[in-house]
């Protein structure tokens, strides 16, 4: 997986951009708010189609004055060399693949593959549920592009169940409809989400040890805090992930013993809208009991086995973004992590910093200067 | 609002089409302006019969002029396979492929509680009726319903909730193949495909 050429117009304060990245390593360079993370942001894009940053607008992605953002890349897989290019307008995005437009995103998903790693992602285990769904989420999407027509359409059929749920009316046979449908959907994400940590565990157990010390156990765990999980339920949880017809009946049977309280609240309680990891060291919590070196250890770990685990399964390299991760790391993870960079055969990535001595890159670099939206290589 | 330009108030009323933009709607507006004003009142006229006269068909809620639309007055149709679909376009989508000899039943939308479209909000009620023949129906009974509603969510949501309605009264119930893409509109997709996707339903 290789971008082999940047175009952006009128992204953010990017106006004009004109690219052509190191197959290897990137380095960003600039003081803050010169542009650095819109640049990741941009490849971000036209990976997902959609920013990075929670809950963005389309009108923000423009620059200033403008109509419309035009963000183009060629990118090369497996041999094939697509040009994707995506318009940014206040009233929607519209998708290219080598110059036709893309009706189904489904069948532009899966054409850059990108894992990102900024500042944010060092409290993935100190924020909410919210932000460990999002990490399996996105590292399942990647391996598996239909993955993200799945939760959407899942998102889809839930709002319209809670909007049931909060309604006056009561019709059983559309109820029966929509519990039909939110059990059909919610099973394949379940099913994807723990097939995800079966094979992620390891890797995961395997980078902590090799990073931070090799006496330490670590876990990993898929959570569901329903009421059905724990009575009734026979097995573990990572037994369902071949089994759909037990996972349809955890949901049926959770739907069942939550019938009262979602009549109550208005909203769906159970599913995997509510789901969460569990992480622990030596059978203790992480997010409770690790010193901050363990913590950040743990996160980095995550985030390489992140890497590791889609090299090693699905035998390609996605591009990395990392976010001015060096200045939230130590002295000690940081060289951890380059090591791990310089480690990989192949593979590209960006970084952005405001200091370059922070990377702990000589071989295989080309260095941009980002200031005031202009992108300079030097 | 209506302003007191008669040009802003004829470029505001045709900027409600759907698919026309502001820049469109000027375009078009200065173009009636242009015209001879033979052309204003066939064009005023043809909107107003349109409203006037157009209504839904009282067996398939197609639009018709009369009681009964062209296809449900066509004694030639097989009345007893109706063929479900979301609206009049996507109806003539299906008759475009020129391979259905069955009936319609138009429903006007699809289900969305999120919109607060619900079942009554649809013509399922009409569709019912024509389960059961009354006086006033057609005499042979209805064998099989084919659910041709989008494969979006809300179109899957609609075709499960008929089947829940159709299956007690012993009618036979099918879908439409998946060939449509998913997300993708009826009208939108071409008849060879369309046509297949009729031919190769299955029994839900
Ligand atoms: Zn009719």
């Amino acid at each position: 997986m290789l971008l082999e050429a940047l175009h952006l117009h009128h992204f953010r304060n990017l106006s004009k951009v004109r690219v052509e990245p190191h197959q290897r390593f990137n380095i960003l360079a600039g003081d803050n708010g010169q542009g650095k993370t819109n640049f990741l942001e941009a490849i971000y894009l036209l990976s997902a189609v959609k920013s990075f940053r929670p809950s963005t607008n389309n009108a923000s992605l423009i620059g200033f004055g403008h109509e419309q953002a035009v963000l183009e890349a060629k990118v090369e897989r497996g041999g094939y060399e697509r040009v994707v290019r995506v318009d940014v307008s206040e009233r929607g995005k519209r998708v290219f693949l080598n110059e036709n437009p893309v009706r189904n995103l489904s069948d532009f998903f899966g054409t850059v593959n990108v894992v990102t790693f900024g500042p944010e992602d060092i409290y993935i285990l100190k924020g909410g549920p919210s932000e460990r769904r999002r990490f399996v989420d996105r590292a399942i999407f990647n391996a598996h592009p239909a993955y993200a027509t799945e939760a959407m359409n899942f998102e889809e059929i839930l709002k319209h169940r809670n909007a049931l749920l909060k309604g006056d009316g009561y019709d059983a046979n559309l109820f029966a409809v929509y519990d039909e449908q939110f059990i059909d959907y919610a099973a394949s994400m379940l099913q994807r989400r723990l097939d995800f940590i079966h094979h992620f565990r390891p890797v995961l157990e395997r980078t902590f040890r090799a990073i931070f010390d090799p006496d330490f156990e670590t876990e990993i765990a898929y959570e569901m805090k329903w009421p059905s999980t724990s009575p009734g339920h026979d097995g573990s949880l990572d037994e369902l992930r071949e089994d759909r017809v037990g996972v349809e009946r955890l949901l049926q049977r959770g739907l069942e013993q939550s019938m009262r309280e979602e009549r109550q609240r208005g909203f769906t309680v159970i599913g995997p809208h509510r789901d969460d990891l569990s992480t622990t060291l030596n059978g203790r919590d992480v997010k409770t009991f690790a010193s901050q070196g363990q913590h950040r250890a743990f996160v980095l770990a995550m985030k390489i086995a992140e890497i590791t685990y889609l090299e090693e399964r699905y035998h390609f390299a996605p591009i990395l973004l990392l976010d001015d991760v060096s200045s939230e790391l130590d002295r000690e993870r940081n060289r951890h992590l380059f090591d791990f960079l310089r480690g990989r055969e192949q593979g590209q990535v960006f970084i952005t910093t405001t200091h370059r001595d922070y990377i702990l890159l000589e071989d295989d670099v080309s260095v941009y200067r980002v200031q005031a939206g202009e992108v300079c290589p030097c | 609002m209506k302003t007191r330009d008669p040009i802003t108030n004829l470029i505001n009323a045709l900027s409600k089409f759907p698919g026309i933009g502001e820049r469109t709607a000027t375009r078009l507006a200065f173009f009636v302006l242009k015209e001879p004003v033979e052309f204003a009142n066939e064009l005023a006229s043809a909107l107003i019969e349109v409203k006037e006269k157009v209504g839904l068909c009282q067996r398939c809620c197609n639009l018709t002029e009369g009681d009964l639309c062209a296809i449900c007055r066509d004694t030639r149709r097989d009345p007893t396979t109706i063929c479900v679909v979301e609206s009049t376009p996507d109806l003539r989508a299906i008759e475009g492929t020129g391979d259905f000899r069955g009936t319609y039943h138009v429903l006007h939308g699809v289900i969305s509680p999120l919109e607060g479209v619900g079942p009554d909000d649809l013509h399922v009620r009409e569709l019912l009726d024509r389960m059961r023949p009354g006086p006033d129906q057609q005499a042979t009974p209805v064998t099989e319903v084919i659910v041709a509603t989008s494969p979006s969510v809300d179109g899957e949501a609609t075709a499960l909730y008929l089947l829940r309605l159709l299956r007690p009264l012993g009618v036979r119930v099918s879908r439409i193949a998946s060939g449509v893409p998913i997300g993708g509109e009826l009208e939108y997709t071409d008849r060879v495909t369309l046509s297949r996707a009729i031919a190769q339903r299955r029994d839900m």
